[in-house]
């Protein structure tokens, strides 16, 4: 299919999950998450490689971190949610794309309608996953501002 | 509800507001026929049987992919429709979109019964025969209308005009769990590519948009682990199916009858 005129396809359409089903906000998230690991990642690498300059240009960097205060902190927390998000739907994904579980088994459809890979057994695991990586967030948070010293 | 504000994004984006008066049960199908008829017979959108089985008139409703005749104003709880033509397909005019890149990519998994014996399929004179079990396999991603709703919700097709899309990787897999084809091997490495099955992110809105519970999302899961079985496992597939164990006939003479087939008798589908 050509790329050229196709209406409404592109980065912004395929995040927009307005109106559809929750496994759909799930890849939407999924995705943008990806992309700030992925961030943090390159960041990490550059911020090791300065340890090549040796321990001058290594303490230079972090003071340039800490210099951000609450900012660098701020980085930190959505990068724990992210990683938490992206491996905890990540283990839900496998089920799904590698075991092929939570699908539900070819059915007679019947009116009115009910997608079986959508059901119950999805549902649970996306709503799962979506409560312990929020639970795990917020403590993390805490364990964030206790090194503030604000809690 | 007493009136109806329906507003369609016409060709270059150009938004056109009418106002119709609402009927009970009216459909966005007969408020678009009704706008047409009465007040702008310019505009253009596709339709055929007006009861959800051809697949013709999907368009974005409110934006979400739907089916015109399948879509009751009332159930869309506003008194404003917004209407645009499907995403990831090009605009002919209007709401009516070039739906055939779609049915190129739906043909590129070879739909039919594939069979290794040519002059067996060619001159047949029976059905092959299954078991219900056999039949209940495949037949929920049989009822596919080919609508193109499940393509135009894909958040990995609006990134990747390559894909297959789940409309076609749904039907590949509906024959390779057919146990009367033989096209298993060929199929399964049609999917078994970057822009295959791969590529599905397992969103869910093609099931979620699906007018007729095709479930798309399910297909395509079960062939990626088809696809994981035949790479880490080496599994070859139903090559070997026991359907197919059907002596070729000779080919015929001209003016003759093909004689019948040799098929395994008794035991099968309740004979």
């Amino acid at each position: 299919m050509t790329e050229a005129k196709r209406y409404k396809a592109g980065l912004i359409s395929s995040l927009n999950p307005l109106g559809f089903n929750v496994e759909r906000w799930s890849y939407a998230i999924h995705r943008a998450t990806g992309v700030i690991l992925v961030g943090y990642l390159m960041a990490h690498i550059f911020e090791t490689l300065q340890l090549s300059g040796g321990a001058g240009a290594w303490a230079n960097t972090m003071n340039a971190l800490h210099s951000l205060g609450p900012l660098e902190m701020v980085g930190l927390w959505i990068v724990a949610g992210s990683a938490l998000y992206h491996g905890a739907n990540g283990i839900r994904l496998i089920l799904n794309e590698v075991f092929g579980k939570l699908m539900g088994k070819p059915i007679l459809p019947v009116y009115p309608y009910s997608p079986t890979s959508l059901g119950r057994d999805q549902r649970i695991a996306v709503w799962t996953v979506t409560l312990v990586v929020l639970a795990l967030w917020i403590w993390a948070g805490l364990y964030l501002l206790a090194g503030l010293g604000v809690v | 509800m007493e009136k109806v504000n329906v507003d369609v994004v016409r060709t270059g984006g150009k938004h056109a507001c009418y106002e119709l008066k609402y009927r009970k049960g009216m459909t966005v199908l007969d408020a678009l026929i009704e706008i047409r008829e009465k007040q702008d017979s310019t505009l253009a959108f596709r339709h055929s049987c007006r009861m959800g089985i051809c697949g013709s008139c999907g368009m974005t409703i409110n934006g979400l992919p739907g089916l015109a005749c399948h879509t009751q104003v009332s159930e869309l709880k506003t008194d404003t429709v917004r209407l645009e033509p499907m995403h990831n397909m090009a605009v002919v005019r209007d709401l009516v979109v070039d739906i055939l890149p779609f049915f190129d990519l739906h043909r590129s998994v070879k739909p039919y019964l594939m069979r290794k014996n040519i002059a067996e399929r060619d001159s047949s004179d029976r059905e092959y025969r299954m078991l219900q079990e056999e039949v209940g396999k495949f037949l929920q991603f049989d009822y596919c209308i080919i609508c193109g709703l499940c393509y135009a919700a894909c958040p990995t097709a609006a990134l990747d005009p390559a894909y297959t899309g789940p409309q076609a990787i749904t039907q590949a897999f509906r024959y390779m769990a057919d146990p009367r084809d033989e096209g298993w091997k060929e199929r399964i490495e049609l999917l078994d590519t970057s822009h295959g099955v791969w590529r599905c992110h397992a969103a869910g809105a093609c099931s979620f948009v699906c007018p007729k519970d095709v479930d798309p999302a399910k297909a395509i899961q079960m062939a990626r682990v088809e696809v994981l079985k035949r790479r880490v496992l080496g599994k070859k597939g139903k090559e070997g199916s026991r359907l197919i164990t059907v002596t070729a006939p000779a080919a015929p003479k001209e003016g003759t009858k093909p004689p019948p087939f040799d098929f395994p008798q008794g035991g099968r589908g309740g004979e």
